[in-house]
């Protein structure tokens, strides 16, 4: 495979502004990423302290293989929401290599009141194991949660993907034989007292650690029975008694020395056999992405020049290079391994859409994982196009992405609006990973063609009621409504909501996909075979 | 320099001095032995303890009868057993070789008694010698001199009277002992009481004799010994003495010939003693008359020892004479083939005993398997053991696994050579001793000064020092940590792509 | 995650730093790299910071002997989940010092005991040990009767445990 040939000058104004803009943008979301990650009451560090507690993270980085990378998941989870009260969605998800085997790592952040669970702790949690499932990665949970987040209980119990989800999905883990270990360290109530209880392995810190569907004021208040928090659901008993717990741990040290050990007795697991050759460091500094990147919604760049920083030997055999040009399709290899890269450069018309499925159908049939990178504004509209039968291709081309029975991923480079997000495999098209970078928007329409149809929905509604309407009402009302969209537009809310699967910075673009697509060889192919194409 | 051991394959005429002799021990003394019959034409016959019946020196007899003993050890001191045994066997003789029945008399009683030669001194000389008290008294006889002591008879009192009297420090000791067992320094009168009454148990533990006796206690002596061997007819020689002065916990660690820095006339006076007590007893084959010398030359006799020794290695490798072969012709009733002056000492032999023990932990026995064993070889060296790989080392008998000697054209190049050895000795699997053993013969008090018996002592601090440099600690322990799978799994053995992703965080 | 090595009772530390190109390891805070080199015969080579170096070895359970630069060594490996456990206080397991035979037994299961209290009393290499309580509580098991024999580290006798307030 050749490399791509770069047209990018880092010397001109347009690539230093762009470059600016971007590098800003990227240190702005470190900020906040470290504030999420670090940043923490003091009392809620005290606390920890007085109970002999290690922070989450240290408990984590001494589970991990030394000098081994450790990818983390939607590190800015609820940041727009519960007044930053739940960063990172007070949980702590992510993939790292323990013993020697790939795992997934859910640990309640219990630096943050508590590690209390809010609604979106429970979908990230969710989440991290709906990712086990699809990949058929093992799972180690750090249990230290306070417990469901009371006021909210409405938006984390009753409905089929909440809290329940978690434990019906750790039954199919089991099921089957994705193993699940559970280092107790604090504790573990009500259905919080399932985590452990479902692992098929757990490991119980004595006097910190606790399992109990119901604590010492719950017990009082119901039945009038007085009993201590070790004595109801303490190591000692439940290693010894009642059989709840396998290992008991003197110290949270010991703890993790025994999560490792258990891991350690794992068989190792087999990987389907995709194609892989030697890696080799793109031949681009991923730090161009800053200047490639635009600055204004309304400009564009080339997909290739980012394929290029990303790709080993910024190598790319590209599949029908001159037909569809708003799509890029084409061959490379990430860390070794052989994808298929899908990338947009322009709205999609017939010529692209049909491409796209095409080239999808080829990479299902060489058994070859799809890297979506997507910057689609949607697909093209107009008479001209239906007539040719655009809704059709479009159509095609969902359902050969959906269909497909390799692996997808997707990686959110700029923006996402409308029907493109679904050809282009967004999140209900079950992409096994999808990261965001941070100047990212996604939205069913773009920003201002849909603040102005919302302005003027509101304005005839206003006329109709017979309100009065004058120009600053008009430019308040395109304000609030421009603010209220755009916010929802973000990447920071729509990481917030776990719509992806974290926002990360371009430049770790390369590594993110690299350990996803390596852990995701670890669950067979789907079904072949796709439905029926409108032709 | 070629060291030749001069022997003779018969004497007179072409008859071989035996055709089959028993040897009634173990480990590495019978393969020493062996070696000897081996060059003679004697057919050896070996007896073991069923534990040890893949033991070297069991294949490499010529003949092997296992004993049946609840313990390995008491197998080795069945004394009927091994006596109905060498008769079976049709072995003309019974050689001791030390240690188990090599001074018992009454197993040499029994071997005469079946008809067979005992390699050996007769029975009463073993008792005699045996006794610690009566031994004194006979050399004091002889005009040898020994040291002040008294026996203890029960009476407390009339004991710490007549100790009081030799003057404090004062030794206690065994009578029927031996190795250090039952052993004390008492410093004053008032510690007497209980010394005499711990050596008691301790002596009737190990030796069932609680007989003790207190001897002047002297400060840095030198334990010189005589290798003499006697015709049994009031006739005797001796191949020179020997210094064993390195001792830990009273037992033997190094051993050299000649002594070091010994004046002339003292060592004439010691050798010539030492034959003289030989003749009187009418002593037959080897033995050692050890000796205390102190600091200002005077020296007092100790004990004999009417059997082979530990370190006779280094006088066969200074005088050239092969022991073994000289008790064998003594026990076949030959005259001895040399006279006094017939016997020279060319440069020096050192003997160092690798012992499976702990030094830093007071030397507190080890035990573990040999996984891996090899030792240098040459002219000058001997590598005296019974080991095999693979073969488990147990507290079932002494820790000495084996000895090194090496023999130089000086005392300084046979240390040389000693350290050199030490280095290259590979032996794995279990503690040993060997760095201790360098770091002795590295001493400077070793090379430059006359050795006392309490060097070990004097210089502990010393030799318990970690001279180890911060690089050959790292390569000892990065090293080590290659053979464990943990590391291994976590080092070498990482999957890729995280192996080369590394310690990258998003 | 650190391994801990004991050399002549002295623990170090390592831990792994880097892996490729080199692996780096970190040794009592101090880095090196180490390379594998080969294996001829019974001698292993291996390259630390640069520097060949040559040597034999021969592992038994966690203990590894090696004989290099003209010396031999004993190496001890500390499981790490034993590494993990030694800041916990008060072990309750009395621990032979040395090989050796017990030659007296002073306590009973089920006996009260106080720290410093005599347990069981054993000989090795002509001389009488005292073990002793290391803290007050109740005799749990006594593993070895008089005239048995046992090897250095063996648990000879235990402690009850305490529940913790």
């Amino acid at each position: 495979m050749r490399r791509i040939e770069t047209a990018v000058n880092p010397h001109s104004s347009e690539f230093k502004i762009r470059y600016e803009h971007n590098k800003k943008l990227v240190e702005q979301f470190r900020n906040k990423q470290d504030r999420a990650r670090y940043e923490r009451p003091e009392r809620d560090l005290q606390r920890l302290e007085r109970q002999g507690k290690m922070l989450p993270r240290e408990r984590i980085d001494k589970l991990l293989d030394p000098g081994t990378p450790f990818l983390e998941l939607s590190s800015l989870a609820a940041n727009c929401e519960y007044e930053g009260e739940a960063p990172g969605a007070s949980i702590i998800t992510g993939i790292g290599i323990v013993s020697g085997r790939e795992v997934l790592i859910h640990a309640d952040d219990s630096s943050i009141k508590g590690g209390a669970w809010y609604p979106l702790s429970v979908k990230k949690i969710v989440r991290c194991l709906d990712i086990a499932l699809e990949n058929h990665l093992p799972v180690i949970h750090l249990c230290d949660s306070a417990g469901g987040f009371l006021p909210l209980q409405a938006e984390i119990f009753p409905d089929r993907y909440m809290a329940g989800r978690i434990f019906r999905n750790q039954c199919q883990l089991s099921k089957l034989g994705i193993k699940q270990v559970s280092l107790v360290f604090g504790q573990c109530t009500a259905g919080g007292a399932y985590i452990p209880a479902l692992s098929d392995y757990n490991v119980i810190v004595q006097g910190t650690g606790a399992v109990f569907l119901g604590g010492p004021p719950l017990v009082k208040a119901a039945t009038g029975e007085e009993v201590g928090f070790e004595e109801l659901g303490g190591a000692e008993m439940h290693t010894s008694v009642s059989g709840t717990c396998d290992y008991r741990a003197e110290t949270e040290d010991e703890a993790i020395a025994i999560g490792r050990e258990i891991v350690a007795q794992w068989s190792q697991p087999e990987k389907w056999p995709c194609q892989r050759e030697e890696p080799e460091e793109p031949h681009y500094d991923a730090d161009e992405i800053y200047g490639i990147l635009p600055n204004d919604p309304k400009k564009s760049f080339d997909v290739r020049e980012i394929i290029a920083r990303i790709v080993d030997g910024s190598r790319f055999h590209e599949y029908q290079p001159n037909y569809g040009t708003t799509v890029v399709c084409g061959y490379a290899n990430i860390w070794g391994w052989k994808v298929g890269i899908i990338g947009n450069n322009g709205v999609l018309f017939n010529d692209s859409s049909l491409k796209c499925a095409h080239f999808i159908e080829l990479c299902n049939q060489n058994k070859t994982p799809i890297v979506f990178l997507q910057n689609i504004t949607g697909f093209m509209v107009g008479k001209e196009y239906e007539r040719q039968g655009i809704t059709k291709s479009g159509a095609k081309m969902i359902m050969a992405q959906a269909c497909s029975s390799v692996p997808k991923f997707t990686v959110m480079l700029n923006s996402s609006f409308g029907a493109g997000n679904y050809g282009m495999c967004g999140r209900a098209f079950d992409a096994r990973f999808i990261f965001t970078w941070p100047n990212h928007q996604i939205g069913v329409m773009g920003g201002e063609q849909a603040i102005n149809t919302l302005v003027d929905v509101k304005l005839n509604q206003m006329k109709r009621n017979g309100e009065e309407v004058d120009e600053d009402l008009i430019n308040d009302l395109r304000k609030n409504t421009q603010d209220g969209y755009l916010e929802k537009l973000s990447a920071d809310y729509s990481t917030s909501q776990i719509w992806d699967d974290g926002i990360i910075d371009p430049a770790d673009t390369r590594n993110a996909l690299g350990m996803a697509i390596t852990s995701s060889l670890n669950a067979p192919l789907g079904p072949e075979g796709s439905g029926v194409y409108r032709f | 320099m070629v060291l030749i051991l001069i022997g003779v394959h018969t004497m007179g005429g072409n008859k071989p001095l035996f055709k089959k002799v028993l040897i009634s021990n173990r480990g590495e003394i019978a393969c020493r032995i062996i070696d000897t019959f081996k060059k003679l034409g004697i057919t050896s016959v070996a007896i073991y303890h069923g534990s040890e019946r893949s033991s070297r020196f069991v294949t490499l007899a010529d003949e092997a009868y296992e004993l049946k003993g609840e313990t390995p050890v008491s197998a080795y001191l069945d004394v009927n057993q091994i006596v109905n045994v060498a008769k079976e066997s049709g072995a003309e003789a019974v050689h001791p070789g030390y240690g188990f029945l090599a001074e018992n008399s009454n197993f040499a009683r029994k071997v005469m008694d079946s008809g067979l030669v005992f390699i050996g001194p007769d029975p009463e000389i073993i008792e005699l010698m045996g006794d610690k008290i009566r031994s004194r008294e006979f050399a004091r006889q002889q005009g040898v001199p020994i040291a002040p002591s008294v026996t203890f008879n029960g009476d407390y009192e009339l004991f710490i009277e007549q100790a009081s009297a030799i003057g404090f420090p004062l030794l206690i000791k065994a009578s029927a002992g031996g190795g250090g067992k039952g052993m004390s320094i008492v410093k004053g009168p008032e510690g007497l009481r209980d010394s005499v009454r711990k050596a008691m148990a301790e002596a009737e533990r190990y030796f069932s004799d609680n007989s003790v006796y207190a001897e002047l206690y002297i400060e840095r002596p030198r334990h010189i010994e005589v290798q003499v061997v006697g015709d049994g007819n009031g006739g005797g020689i001796h191949l020179f003495e020997r210094e064993c002065s390195i001792q830990r916990r009273f037992q033997k660690l190094v051993e050299e010939a000649p002594a070091a820095y010994l004046d002339r006339a003292v060592r004439k006076d010691i050798c010539n003693a030492a034959v003289k007590l030989t003749k009187a007893a009418n002593y037959s084959n080897a033995g050692t008359v050890e000796f205390i010398l102190t600091q200002d030359g005077k020296f007092y006799f100790l004990e004999m020892n009417t059997r082979l020794q530990v370190e006779h290695p280094v006088t066969e490798m200074v005088t050239g004479i092969d022991l073994v072969e000289l008790q064998l012709e003594v026990a076949a009733g030959y005259p001895l083939k040399f006279r006094q002056e017939d016997i020279t000492v060319s440069g020096h032999a050192i003997e160092c005993r690798i012992c499976a023990e702990v030094p830093e932990q007071d030397f507190i026995p080890a035990t573990g398997k040999i996984l891996q064993l090899s030792y240098p070889s040459g002219n000058h060296i001997r590598f005296e053991n019974g080991l095999d790989e693979g073969q488990k080392v147990t507290l079932n008998f002494d820790s000495m696994l084996a000895k090194l000697v090496v023999h130089g054209l000086g005392r300084s190049q046979a240390v040389d050579r000693m350290k050199e050895a030490l280095g290259q000795t590979v032996l794995l699997g279990v503690d040993t001793n060997l760095n201790y053993l360098n770091k002795v013969c590295s001493h400077h008090a070793f090379l430059d000064e006359p050795l006392h018996t309490d060097f070990i002592e004097e210089h502990k601090s010393d030799l318990s020092k970690d001279n180890t440099s911060e690089i050959e600690i790292a390569d000892v322990i990065l090293a080590s940590a290659l053979e464990f799978r943990e590391f291994k799994t976590l080092t070498f053995e990482v999957p890729e792509p995280y192996a080369t992703i590394g310690d990258w965080r998003n | 995650m650190k391994f801990e090595f004991k050399v002549d009772d002295r623990s170090h530390n390592l831990a792994i730093k880097k892996l490729k190109p080199v692996l780096t390891v970190s040794l009592d805070g101090e880095a090196h790299s180490l390379e594998e080199v080969g294996k001829k015969g019974l001698l292993r080579s291996i390259q630390v910071d640069g520097r060949l170096v040559s040597y034999s070895s021969a592992k038994v359970g966690n203990k590894v002997y090696l004989h290099l630069h003209g010396r031999t060594w004993g190496v001890e490996f500390i499981d790490p989940r034993d590494s993990a456990r030694e800041d916990v206080e008060g072990g309750d397991d009395i621990r032979a010092p040395m090989p050796g035979v017990v030659v007296g037994v002073s306590k009973k299961p089920g006996e009260a005991v106080k720290l410093g209290e005599i347990i069981l009393t054993i000989e090795s290499m002509k001389m009488e040990t005292n073990l002793v309580a290391p803290r007050d509580g109740t005799v749990g098991e006594i593993a070895k009767a008089v005239g048995e024999t046992f090897e250095k580290d063996q648990v000879l006798a235990s402690l009850e445990e305490v529940e913790n307030a």
